[in-house]
């Protein structure tokens, strides 16, 4: 196989930032090249030089045997260099054919669209990617993951030499994430080199050739796939061994529930009953789409509770707003971050505060007092940031999500329910994450954790529940959990939607 | 790009404040730097102090009021309507010319925090209704109001006008409210991120009903006021105060996105662009030009305002 692209010394500073410093990194014909490391670890950096949107400070790059330098992203495009980014570029009122050829549409001879010629060529592409849309569809009628491999198809149309796939898995189920493998599988045989970037070390196993693992801006080192082991790979990322704790039972006193949810109900969701209690962490695994979320926002309110009962400590409790399920004693800690949770120009200190302002003063606002408060609880989950002042926008994924969780903490809910808690975490925030989860158990909390990541839910939960397509599947204890079983729950779903 | 700390947004209006002045001073000695010209400036922008007051705060959580020279010009014509046609006490006048103009700004809070209509097309249509009103209602103008109404808006304490003191007032209540109170403060949080906000327990339209209530009370206040100090109810005396109040809260570091501004900021807008209308008629040009260089400031502004987020 010959080298398709090398990139020699590469190095990139930011003010204050040295992003990468001096990293070699090659990927060959044909090969599948995994590209791991914590959140800003650079490999990020990496991806957006080889993208074009900035040039490095020195280094060079070696496309298919010549030096080349990418000044701007559509160069990179023509030289054969495909992106599928992590966050979606794609336009949801526009057709996924529109989408596909989007600033690149075959034209006719007087520059007006081709609209048959693009439905053809895009159906093509789609048959390639094994997605089974009408070319005409709109985009946003599609599911998140089916976007994803739209994604991909554009990628495609540029007939590119070289992948690069940023965390593409990250929103999809097992099955599409699967045939996410193969159409990979099949560029690869064509001859296509692919840069993986990936959070997943087992997809790293089940899918790549080689892998490099990138820390704080430098190249831990290179290896072939099958010379190393999951351990080998966190150890040099963290830099040091992650230990798992593993879940040990909670001192449960089984008289009245702290939640009990009976035969709730929302506008997306079915009938659900199930119950939680003090000092436990609760599971809810399942797939991506498995109305896990649905449920725990009509738990909390945000969706409508149509029929059924919310129990709090025995006693029912009227939701119908976030507000009431606050004043209930009910904390949510959404997925979406970002667009959902934070306020992202405002202060760590005002973020912590938001959700129980009314303790900082009946109407006049103590902001010394916030101030005092969010200090305590950053140096409680370690949150790194300069001051309590500094803006929230500019933290880092790990801290963000200790921002929110302290402004929960400072809310001190009996029931908290934490929705996907370390998405887009690097490895080190989220043992810290994991650490504070239990202690909150502990302290007699009933946490109840959303996660598609098994071996989160098998290190974290005391319980697993498993819901597929909205209603219960199945319970586990933590002692007769395993992948496998939590699988098996999960996964007859998907057979029967694909029989459908 | 990134501005050094003192280089904010107030010092820089209030720096380039300073500047007008002395231009203007430089160009009509005489005429401009007089405490007769000063006090003239000031009460002009008296009425525009006290309804920018209600726009900073939508603008804040995230909204605006494109009906507040509507509202303005109704509770002018109301008050003056009762106390001449109605023959009703000046008090009871003012009072129920208040409450039409809170309900009015109640009308804009649930079209746009209940039924969710844009606030662009609630408040655009909601003006065309209130100005209609108004007109409807006051005709050309009703005149010769009682001299007890004119009083407050014509009297002189310390050399300054009632409108001024009010304005005074009502700027210092509102900015003590919305920096120290708990109640406002989630204002900022609504502004921010809305859904965020309704997540960690904010009453988001509530909150923003609340908002247009307020806006409606202030627009309405300035409007009698106005009345008062003219001894007039004029029918159109609000058309195109939106674009002067709105152009001054963006100018005072509002964001049509929401989540920032100060009060004091938007004061300082109010001055600035009250400072050059008057430079205008000083120099005698056609007050036409004024709504021309108000319009194109708010695009400045707001170019601006875009401009320096590409940090």
């Amino acid at each position: 196989m010959t080298t398709l692209l090398r990139c020699t010394g590469i190095t990139k500073t930011f003010p204050g930032v040295r992003a990468l410093s001096s990293v070699d990194f090659e990927v060959r014909d044909g090969e599948i090249h995994a590209l791991v490391g914590e959140n800003g670890a650079g490999k990020s950096t990496l991806m957006h030089i080889l993208a074009g949107v900035y040039p490095p400070d020195s280094g060079v790059i070696e496309f298919q045997g010549r030096a080349v330098e990418i000044p701007d992203e559509r160069r990179a495009q023509q030289m054969g260099i495909g992106i599928v980014y992590q966050e979606r570029s794609l336009f949801d009122l526009l057709t996924v054919a529109e989408n596909i050829f989007a600033g690149n549409q075959p034209a006719g001879r007087l520059g007006t669209i081709d609209r048959t010629q693009m439905h053809i060529a895009a159906r093509d592409l789609l048959r390639r990617v094994e997605l089974h849309v009408d070319p005409a569809t709109p985009l946003g009628r599609l599911s998140a993951a089916q976007q994803q491999v739209v994604e991909i198809a554009k990628a495609l149309s540029f007939d590119s030499r070289l992948f690069i796939l940023d965390e593409p898995t990250a929103a999809l189920t097992i099955a599409e994430t699967n045939t996410l493998f193969r159409v990979v599988r099949q560029l690869k045989e064509r001859g296509v080199g692919i840069v993986y970037i990936s959070h997943r070390l087992e997809e790293v196993f089940q899918l790549a050739d080689r892998v490099t693992i990138l820390k704080d801006g430098r190249l831990q080192g290179t290896f072939a796939v099958a010379e190393t082991t999951p351990e080998q790979l966190v150890s040099l990322m963290v830099g040091r061994d992650l230990v798992r704790e593993p879940g040990h039972p909670p001192p449960l006193v089984r008289d009245v529930p702290a939640l009990e949810v009976i035969g709730l109900s929302g506008p997306k969701t079915k009938p659900v009953t199930f119950s939680a209690w003090s000092g436990e962490i609760l599971a809810l695994a399942g797939l991506a789409g498995a109305g896990r979320t649905e449920f725990a926002r009509t738990i909390f309110g945000a969706e409508a509770q149509q029929a059924g009962e919310v129990r709090i400590q025995g006693k029912p409790a009227r939701i119908r707003s976030p507000r009431d399920a606050i004043a209930a004693g009910i904390g949510y800690l959404p997925e979406d971050r970002k667009e959902l949770g934070l306020f992202l120009e405002m202060s760590i200190a005002q973020n912590i505060a938001a959700a129980r302002l009314d303790h900082f003063g009946s109407w006049h606002l103590d902001d010394r007092r916030i101030e005092e408060v969010a200090l305590e609880y950053m140096k409680r989950l370690s949150i790194a940031a300069p001051s309590v002042h500094t803006r929230v926008g500019s933290l880092s994924g790990g801290n963000q999500q200790k921002v929110l969780l302290a402004r929960w903490l400072v809310r001190d809910p009996l029931i908290l329910i934490v929705d996907e808690p370390t998405r887009g975490v690097d490895v080190h925030a989220k043992a810290e994450i994991y650490a504070l989860l239990r202690s909150l158990a502990r302290e007699g909390k009933a946490i109840i954790v959303i996660s598609s990541d098994l071996p989160e839910v098998l290190a974290l939960a005391h319980r697993i529940i498993v819901m597929r397509q909205g209603a219960i599947a199945g319970e586990l204890s933590a002692g007769e959990a395993s992948e496998e079983a939590v699988m098996r729950y999960a996964a007859i779903g998907v057979e029967e939607v694909a029989a459908k | 790009m990134k501005l050094p700390g003192f280089l904010n947004r107030e010092t820089m209006l209030v720096g380039l404040m300073l500047l007008l002045i002395a231009v203007n001073s430089a160009l009509f000695p005489g005429i401009f730097p007089t405490v007769g010209n000063f006090t003239a400036i000031l009460r002009s922008l008296a009425f525009d102090g006290i309804m920018v007051c209600g726009m900073m705060l939508l603008l804040v959580s995230g909204t605006f009021d494109l009906s507040v020279g509507g509202t303005f010009s109704m509770a002018g014509v109301v008050a003056g309507w009762m106390m001449k046609n109605g023959e009703l006490p000046v008090a009871v006048s003012i009072a129920i010319a208040l409450v039409v103009a809170m309900t009015a700004g109640l009308i804009n809070g649930l079209i746009v925090a209940r039924v969710r209509v844009n606030a662009l097309i609630a408040t655009l249509g909601t003006m065309g209704i209130y100005r209609g009103v108004a007109v409807l209602l006051g005709g050309p103008g009703i005149t010769f109001l009682p001299d007890s109404f004119s009083r407050p808006g014509q009297i002189v304490i310390l050399g300054l006008q009632g409108p001024v003191w009010m304005m005074a007032f009502i700027a210092l209540l509102f900015s003590f409210l919305l920096s120290r109170t708990r109640y406002f403060r989630q204002y900022y949080y609504i502004g921010n991120n809305a859904t965020a906000a309704r997540l960690s327990g904010i009453d988001v339209p509530g909150l923003q009903t609340a908002g247009f209530v307020i806006m409606g009370g202030l627009a309405g206040f300035s409007g009698i006021a106005f009345a008062s100090r003219v001894g007039t109810s004029v029918s159109i005396s609000g058309d195109g105060a939106e674009l002067r109040i709105i152009t001054a809260a963006i100018l005072g570091g509002a964001s049509l996105t929401g989540g920032k501004g100060t009060i004091l900021g938007a004061l300082i807008g109010v001055g600035f662009i009250a400072l050059i209308n008057n430079a205008l008629i000083i120099a005698s040009v056609s007050a036409y030009w004024q709504s021309i260089i108000t319009g194109a400031v708010l695009v400045a502004a707001v170019a601006m305002d875009r401009f320096m987020k590409k940090d």
